[in-house]
């Protein structure tokens, strides 16, 4: 078995799959709004989203001073294409699979690519 | 993307995998996430099939965030409500050009402030391409049926003193403004939520 094209193996992890999916849903989010929605420890998705930033997968910007103080993440384009196409690797590796996987192709196919 | 293959084992929830797992010279890299990455085989339909269900739990969060923005929004939905009944009660009363035009600037400034307001307070912004047709048609039916509202009132106070055809026009502008904002951003929410289903209907009917 081969791999797809476009299978990008910085995004597969299963934290940096969520976090990139719930990124490629918006323009940018809050920190903390990524944060809560993926339960996860302030150091433990600064540790991913820096190994992402690392990849040039997306931008972290930090606004204001003191209590107000923010920070908002961002997917770059090619953050948004290497998601795009990580998606379209997995339906590929699906897809290929046939009929013998039958329970999962009875499942949603979800809108994660678009 | 020009990487060795590799395969991810989630230790946690693949027994049946772990069972089948007989690489002894593979390279086993651990990724701080309760994963291997054993570097030899690609990832199988399986496991690929679970990743394409996890994508979908972060992004439903999105849109529940981003319903919860357009349609909790009390304070800015009444704080432009207020604004547009002051705006359209002043600008009913045959003010000369320059009240008009001060009229217009405080509108505009004030409605640009709630509006920049209510941004910061927002903790994510939905991406353009989630935004579907049905959404800004949602809020362009919402705009007619206030101008609808204001040009008909217009009409039928013209026997009316300025200053009563002004109130009643703003009362009655604002009370369908009111009256359809709530359908509207529903409208708009359950459109972005399930602008996705067509891929998932595509999917289940394979």
């Amino acid at each position: 078995m081969s791999t797809p094209a476009g299978f990008d193996e910085v995004i597969h992890p299963a934290t940096r799959l969520s976090v990139v999916a719930l990124l490629a849903a918006t323009e940018w989010a809050d920190f903390a709004f990524v944060r809560d929605s993926l339960s996860l420890s302030d150091s433990a998705l600064s540790k991913q989203l820096h190994t992402l930033e690392g990849a040039g997968y997306l931008e972290i910007q930090k606004e204001g001073g003191g209590r107000n103080r923010r920070t908002k993440v961002r997917l770059t384009d090619r953050g948004r294409t290497a998601f795009e196409g990580h998606v379209a690797a997995l339906r590929a590796i699906v897809d290929s699979a046939g009929p013998a996987t039958g329970a999962a192709q009875q499942q949603p196919r979800t809108e994660a690519g678009r | 993307m020009g990487q060795p293959e590799a395969q991810y084992r989630q230790t946690s929830d693949l027994p049946a995998r772990k069972a089948k797992s007989n690489f002894p010279d593979r390279k086993v890299i651990g990724d701080g996430d309760g994963r291997e990455m054993a570097v030899s085989m690609p990832v199988d339909a399986e496991q690929a099939w679970k990743d394409l269900q996890r994508i979908r739990v972060p992004q439903e969060r999105v849109y529940d965030e981003f319903e919860r923005s357009v349609s909790g929004g009390r304070r800015m939905t009444y704080g432009t409500a207020a604004l547009m009944w002051v705006f359209l009660a002043g600008v009913g009363m045959d003010l000369p050009q320059w009240g008009l035009g001060v009229f217009v600037t405080a509108y505009v400034g004030l409605l640009s402030l709630l509006i920049v307001m209510s941004s910061r307070r927002s903790r994510m912004q939905l991406h353009h391409t989630r935004c579907p047709g049905r959404m800004w048609a949602a809020f362009g039916a919402a705009g007619v049926l206030v101008g609808g509202t204001i040009v008909l009132a217009d009409h039928l106070t013209e026997p009316l003193e300025p200053i009563y055809a002004g109130l009643i026009q703003a009362t009655a502008a604002v009370a369908v403004y009111l009256l359809s904002l709530r359908p509207a951003n529903r409208w708009a929410a359950d459109s972005v939520r399930s602008s996705g289903e067509p891929a998932a209907d595509e999917g289940a009917g394979r």
